[in-house]
């Protein structure tokens, strides 16, 4: 279990999270919802471990800030990009923190090679990745956290910028990582991607946490309307499948 | 990629057998430098003197190798690798392929803080100029990055703020040069970019500052490939970016300072051997980073011999050797990286 406990972070006199209060279930994929400037990356990046906060998190009793002891994979929105570093070479950076920088052991090369055809990136291992499309650029990060072997996996938008079909290739390559009993956290713009993949959804707003809680649940909250400002409508397929849509009258 | 039975493999991210051919490449370049000149010495004889066997030369052509050949050749084989080191630790770093100690204003800033030790001390400074030179190289680099904005600012303006910053130390060094006339032949003669003046004194104090700053950058090489990503991927690689980044960064500058005040001003050898191994290798690993040490050697060993020879025997000034090749070659690199942003 991961425990967030009165977690505020600030940067000089502005508060980007204030007063957050969640438990992540291990092994589960949870999911933070919530507009632009709600702090989902800076939550991410506390989760991390990278960036300095008050309050707690504990990642199975361990404070998380500055513990390397975790092996955890972090995925951006947008990447830095290695000019003239081939995919098979970026998805060996995976390896770095299990074998040791620059020790690539067998075990690890035979492993990225099964990595690159499960991410459907074999056919180009020797290509630079700067030449990679958006999504085959999305899934070498993908096979790139799948090399680390992480027991949490934090995926800033993974899928913004991609078409639907890509979308849903790269989102059935994270829940990959989920039967592999990889806890995954999230940010999604697309609620019903949320809901359809995620089994915890967060909804934030301006640095605080509205609701959590199964994405039945969080979806057909009224909490759900207000941190979206009632802009959203919330419709329910012959499926039992929810999808939310913007509003198309904005003035509401 | 290997195929094993049924399973694949994939290759070595870094081959070992590249650094050892550039370590012999290094090898034979050293032997042609200091066999090659206006008087040829034999290759075997050679090898007699260095290892103390009878049949070496004697006389006058023991005194060219020893004391004029043997010395400059180190020289230039430290200076090379550190200019090269520090060029591919700068691109990695800001994680600019265009980054190189003179354009950061490293260089500059290196050899403003020589004169003023030139200038101010008067005195033979040898062992103390690479310390003068570090504190006027890594001011420049901090002010070059502060002026562009942020720390690892977008790549553009961080070298176009370089280039002011180097042309201001380079102004600054100008004006202290005329002010102190009676110093102005030792800071020229520096200035001008010189292996002739080689003697062991140089090479000795030179290279316990290179020592120490390549084996630095060597020992975190294999981590710099993380800052090839962003500081959060970083991090969860096992890196702590920040403090990587500073011990990089002085390592880098130390060993171009002492490369300047050891050799004066040449220019391009850390933007052309890095991207000629990164070229050749098709790997942008900092894995390569002792090859590209031993490359940078080799070029500059080369270039001093084309120094020595091509006009022989009068003597080019090797900073046009190395601007000869390097400036077509950074057009190139310039281009590519267009190419390669569209």
């Amino acid at each position: 279990m991961i425990k967030v406990e009165d977690l505020n972070v600030r940067f000089g006199q502005k508060e980007i999270l204030k007063d957050i209060n969640v438990e992540i279930e291990h092994s589960k994929w949870t999911c933070l919802v919530g507009p632009n400037g709600a702090g989902k990356t800076t939550f991410l990046k506390a989760l991390l471990g990278s960036q300095s906060y008050s309050g707690s998190i504990t990642d199975s009793g361990a404070e998380v800030y500055g513990n390397h002891d975790r092996n955890v994979a972090f995925v951006p929105q947008q990447p830095q990009i290695p000019i003239g570093m081939s995919v098979s070479e970026y998805v060996m950076l995976g390896r770095s923190k299990r074998d040791g920088w620059g020790n690539e052991s067998k075990k690890s090369r035979t492993l990225v090679a099964d990595i690159l055809k499960l991410t459907g990136l074999f056919g180009m291992l020797n290509q630079f990745v700067s030449q990679l499309s958006g999504g085959e650029m999305q899934r070498a990060l993908i096979a790139r956290a799948l090399a680390q072997e992480p027991t949490l996996i934090l995926l800033d938008e993974p899928t913004s910028a991609l078409d639907l079909h890509h979308q849903i290739a790269v989102l059935n390559n994270i829940e990959l990582l989920k039967e592999r009993g990889v806890t995954i956290v999230s940010t999604m713009h697309d609620i019903t991607l949320a809901a359809m993949y995620a089994e915890k959804i967060v909804v934030m707003r301006e640095g605080k946490v509205l609701l959590s809680g199964t994405s039945d649940f969080v979806i057909h909250s009224p909490e759900l309307q207000v941190a979206f400002e009632n802009r959203i409508s919330v419709f329910t397929l012959d499926s039992g499948r929810p999808v939310i849509v913007a509003k198309k009258d904005l003035s509401n | 990629m290997k195929k094993l039975g049924s399973e694949s493999v994939i290759s070595p991210i870094w081959n070992w057998k590249i650094t050892a051919a550039s370590f012999s490449l290094l090898i034979f370049v050293v032997f042609l430098a200091i066999s090659f000149g206006p008087v040829h010495l034999e290759f075997q004889k050679i090898i007699r003197t260095l290892f103390g066997l009878p049949g070496g030369l004697t006389g006058q052509e023991r005194t060219l190798l020893i004391d004029l050949r043997l010395p400059r050749a180190l020289l230039a084989v430290i200076v090379g690798a550190a200019l090269a080191t520090s060029g591919a630790v700068y691109q990695t770093v800001f994680r600019n392929p265009l980054a190189d100690p003179y354009l950061l204003g490293a260089a500059a800033g290196a050899g403003l803080g020589a004169t003023i030790a030139i200038t101010s001390a008067g005195a033979d400074l040898y062992s103390l100029l690479p310390i003068f030179s570090f504190f006027g190289a890594i001011l420049a680099v901090l002010v070059s990055f502060f002026i562009s904005g942020k720390f690892f600012a977008e790549p553009n303006s961080l070298l176009l703020s370089g280039i002011a910053v180097g042309s201001f130390a380079t102004a600054v060094q100008t004006y202290l040069q005329q002010r102190n006339s009676s110093s102005l032949r030792p800071v020229y003669s520096w200035i001008l970019g010189e292996l002739t003046v080689a003697n062991w004194q140089k090479v000795t104090w030179s290279s316990i500052y290179i020592f120490i700053a390549l084996t630095i950058l060597i020992t975190v090489s294999k981590q710099l490939d993380g800052l090839m990503l962003t500081d959060e991927e970083a991090y969860s690689l096992g890196i702590n970016p920040n403090r990587l980044r500073v011990i990089a960064v002085i390592a880098a500058t130390l060993a171009t300072a002492t490369a300047v005040s050891a050799s004066g001003l040449i220019g391009f050898v850390g933007i052309v051997v890095p991207h000629l191994v990164r070229g050749i290798t098709h790997r942008v690993t900092n894995r390569g980073l002792l090859t590209i040490a031993l490359v940078g050697a080799s070029f500059l060993v080369l270039a001093d011999l084309g120094a020595r020879t091509l006009l022989s025997p009068a003597e080019l000034p090797i900073g046009v050797i190395t601007a000869f090749v390097g400036a077509p070659f950074f057009l190139v690199v310039l281009r590519k990286k267009r190419l390669v942003a569209k």
